[in-house]
């Protein structure tokens, strides 16, 4: 792993967040003027691994080494001063200061020192000079609010450059840029490589990656699997790292008859979401729906379940028409959601396990007016039992239980609550194998007795080992709908990856996957 | 360990501070003086009961002290224009339940923070209060009127006392029993998962503004028997202690936690310091000073703890 002249090493870096490990032994150089690719499925630890390297959060075991020079990060003022700049997938501009502001946020030019006087001009000027370098059309004095996600990201990027002497690492910089932006970027990409920076470049998209990346590091479950120059690694191979696990998990069979409609989305649309969306699902069966992250998948069933309103379209569940936005008639008529970010929409985390599972059927452990503990104890205790929750404590606050457990907590809320269709997202992330097979076959018997499961996934080989139809969406739309006893986590892949203009303009339906990859394919063979 | 230092911490200071002024000054210790402390705090108690559900749900009310004047106010004007004491009492609470609802429909429809809502609302029911009386007091209040305050049930248990009794244990029934209760903690510890479960939260949230205001109503009718006026200007800071009193007895700005049992103690906390330091004869300008280090201590206990919660499930 050692290479001469490398810009930064970082080393056995080893992460856990409460109890679950994150990174572990995980080593990752790159040198002065080239982009080095980090790819893996989502939860696969890249952000975390980036985190560390930009001082967010510290690593608790491993080492970083700048130049020869081994360094600590306390905290992300550090890594800016070892030169290394982050492009957060998540966007992290103050909003209400103006594109200048933003850029020169922490070294703004200064009129004099002594007073601490910001020299407007000259910082307006060499932003608008910035900008115009990086082939941006911004005005650097708009306020950053006023600008849409695209812009916002182009801001972020040339604070970036600004920042960076030594390393910058883009966190899926693409993924609201047009494909305009995306060519200026990466221009500006290779005009940072010249300038002997480090690039570290994390996308799920291939065509991009084979376009830029000089090496490539795949992690997954917190491991590097694979690292080498691009070019070694087969297409086939890349793919099958990326889309994640083999087949290998043992998925429990399910015996049951697909029955009537219980749910039908009717061209469901939300702008900047998703648009146009159409689906049905019925008894007995599970609609698995892919797709990158980004794709619109979240808000879909955000939408479907009323936690956000659609611009238009209608939800029918059971025939009747559902009111927009309104959870709680959802719930009230079966629907149950379990959300995608546990902490955010899920856990009342300083609540007990038993009452944040009897949350959304309180009705059932009344007693007139009373809450009937002793009732809610039981409820509690029958759940922890069929799904094996541990500790099996009823009156553990749950924020001290484990992420797999919290998930099978949510789970029975809504098994409590008799709910009928389910949605699911990401329903096994950040959850670990054990508690992954006991929601499977808790799934499964749902379904079973006639429950209709609609479930959003990032992993593949869940998605064909536990549905019956799986509809793929890219960037808002349902581009596909796949048989997962005959397709393949590559085809599902390719349907949520590749760029419909690209497959439109260069290639028939039948080797869309080599337009993706483009010449490494054609290398290959 | 550290939620069983959070249950007790404010019952234990609480009994170490009795200690404290009973060993300095054993007067403390006589009936007439605790009555007259339970009298002097049953104003506070009575809204700091409705201040814990709404501070539970993750709200904050600084209107209080404003529609307690206003409520007592309107009261006091029914009174005096002939209405009887029942009705009387009746309008005065009827008047907070308005600015309560008012005030919560503010929070949980347009979605405004509480904070500014609270802090308008404060502005304009005490302007109210005062145009409604242009600044006077309101007088000429039937005599039977002042046995809410100064009267005793059976001839032993102060009227205030027994009224403070019998709001907590209700408070304390609905909060731990109901589902109401149940859900002002749920929406209280996480607004969000609280809606996905399929919960009315805005409606939650109005009602509990709305109790909060029939409590200032009951509070401010205590407050006008107590002076036997109407007085515009009356409940004047309240809100800070109401607050401080759910704080220091457990209850955490950040919603999801709180008990009327510690908001109890934490009005006693305050009303025997106040008390103490009178007998001990320190100026009221230093105990403003002793009050606020109080709550700046107890807030900050609040934030270690809170960070602590986030630093081991982070």
């Amino acid at each position: 792993m050692i290479t001469p002249g490398s810009a930064l090493q970082m080393r056995g870096i080893t992460k856990s967040f409460g109890g679950i490990t994150v990174l572990s032994d995980v080593g990752l150089s790159a040198a002065a003027g080239e982009v080095h690719a980090l790819v893996g499925e989502n939860g696969a630890g890249k952000s975390t691994l980036m985190k560390i390297l930009a001082g967010v959060h510290q690593p608790d075991g491993g080492e970083i080494v700048i130049e020869g020079e081994l360094v600590r990060f306390a905290r992300p003022a550090d890594a800016l001063a070892h030169g290394i700049a982050m492009i957060y997938q998540e966007l992290s501009l103050a909003p209400h200061l103006t594109v200048a502001e933003n850029i020169f946020l922490g070294r703004e030019p200064l009129r004099s020192t002594r007073l601490k006087i910001i020299n407007r001009p000259e910082m307006n000027a060499r932003a608008a000079s910035l900008l115009s370098d990086n082939g941006f059309d911004l005005d650097p004095r708009k306020r950053v609010s006023q600008l849409s996600a695209a812009d916002r990201q182009l801001v972020e990027i040339t604070r970036a450059t600004v920042e960076a002497r030594r390393v910058i690492v883009m966190d899926e910089p693409t993924s609201s840029l047009t494909t305009r932006e995306v060519e200026e970027l990466f221009r500006l990409i290779r005009e940072l490589k010249a300038r002997g920076l480090a690039i570290i470049y994390i996308s799920h998209r291939l065509e991009e990656l084979e376009s830029i990346a000089d090496r490539l590091t795949i992690l997954r479950d917190g491991k590097v699997v694979r690292s080498g120059a691009w070019g070694e690694l087969s297409t086939d191979e890349l793919i099958r790292h990326m889309a994640g696990r083999e087949l290998t998990e043992i998925f429990p069979p399910r015996n049951v008859e697909a029955g009537q409609t219980r749910l039908r989305v009717e061209g469901l649309s939300l702008e900047g979401k998703f648009s146009e969306v159409s689906f049905e699902a019925r008894t007995g069966e599970v609609v698995g729906v892919a797709g990158l992250a980004g794709a619109g998948r979240t808000e879909l069933v955000e939408t479907i379940f009323g936690a956000r309103a659609a611009d238009s379209g209608e939800i029918v569940l059971n025939g009747l028409r559902l009111d927009p936005a309104r959870p709680d008639h959802s719930v009230a008529s079966g629907m149950a959601l379990l959300t995608e970010d546990r902490k955010r929409t899920g856990l009342c985390l300083n609540l007990s396990l038993a009452r944040n599972l009897t949350l959304a059927n309180v009705r059932a452990v009344l007693r007139g007016w009373r809450l009937d503990r002793k009732r809610e104890t039981e409820a509690a205790s029958e759940y922890i039992a069929k799904l094996h929750i541990r500790p099996p404590e009823p009156a553990r606050t749950i924020d001290r239980m484990s992420g797999g457990n919290q998930q099978k907590v949510l789970l029975a809320r809504w098994l409590f609550a008799n709910s009928r269709v389910f949605l699911l997202d990401e329903p096994t992330r950040g959850v670990d194998v054990a508690a992954r097979s006991e929601i499977y076959r808790a799934i499964n018997k749902l379904v079973e007795a006639g429950a209709a499961v609609v479930m959003v996934s990032s992993d593949l080989p869940e998605l064909l080992g536990m549905t019956d139809r799986i509809l793929v969406m890219r960037r808002g739309r349902l581009v596909a709908e796949l048989d997962p006893r005959h397709t393949t986590q590559e085809e599902i892949l390719k349907h949520a990856a590749v760029e419909e203009s690209s497959v439109r303009e260069r290639a028939g339906s039948e080797d869309v996957l080599q337009v993706a990859v483009g010449q490494n394919a054609a290398a290959r063979e | 360990m550290s939620d069983w230092i959070k249950r007790f911490l404010p019952f234990v200071s609480l009994v170490v501070l009795c200690v404290l002024i009973a060993a300095l000054e054993p007067r403390f210790l006589s009936s007439g003086n605790l009555a007259g402390v339970a009298r002097q705090t049953a104003v506070i108690m009575v809204m700091a009961m409705g201040m814990t559900v709404v501070m539970v749900s993750g709200g904050i009310d600084l209107s209080v002290g404003s529609v307690m004047a206003l409520s007592g106010v309107m009261g006091a004007l029914a009174m005096a224009n002939g209405a009887p004491v029942t009705i009387g009492v009746a309008a005065a609470i009827a008047a907070g339940a308005v600015c309560g609802l008012l005030t919560g429909a503010a929070i949980a429809v347009l979605r405004v923070p509480p904070f500014i809502v609270t802090l308008g609302a404060m502005g304009i029911y005490r302007g109210v209060a005062l145009l409604v009386t242009d600044g006077k007091a309101v007088v000429g209040l039937p005599s039977t009127f002042g046995y809410l305050a100064e009267g005793h049930l059976l001839g032993v248990m102060p009227v205030p006392l027994f009224i403070v009794v019998l709001v907590g244990v209700t408070t304390h029934f609905l909060l731990v029993n109901t589902r109401p209760g149940r859900y002002c903690y749920a929406i209280g510890s996480n607004i969000e998962a609280a809606r996905y479960s399929g919960i009315r939260v805005s409606r939650y949230q109005v009602l509990f503004y709305a109790l909060l205001g029939v409590l200032a109503g009951l509070a401010g009718s205590i407050e006008s028997a107590r002076l036997v006026t109407g007085q515009p200007t009356a409940g004047e800071g309240y809100e800070l202690r109401v607050i401080a009193a759910v704080v220091i007895g457990g209850g955490s700005l950040a919603g999801g936690q709180g008990t009327v049992i510690g908001t109890i103690i934490g009005a006693l906390i305050m009303g025997v310091l106040a008390n103490g330091a009178n007998l001990l004869g320190i100026s009221s300008f230093a105990q403003q000073v002793v009050i606020g280090a109080v709550i700046v201590l107890a807030v900050t206990f609040d934030e270690f703890q809170r960070r602590r919660l986030e630093a081991t499930s982070a």
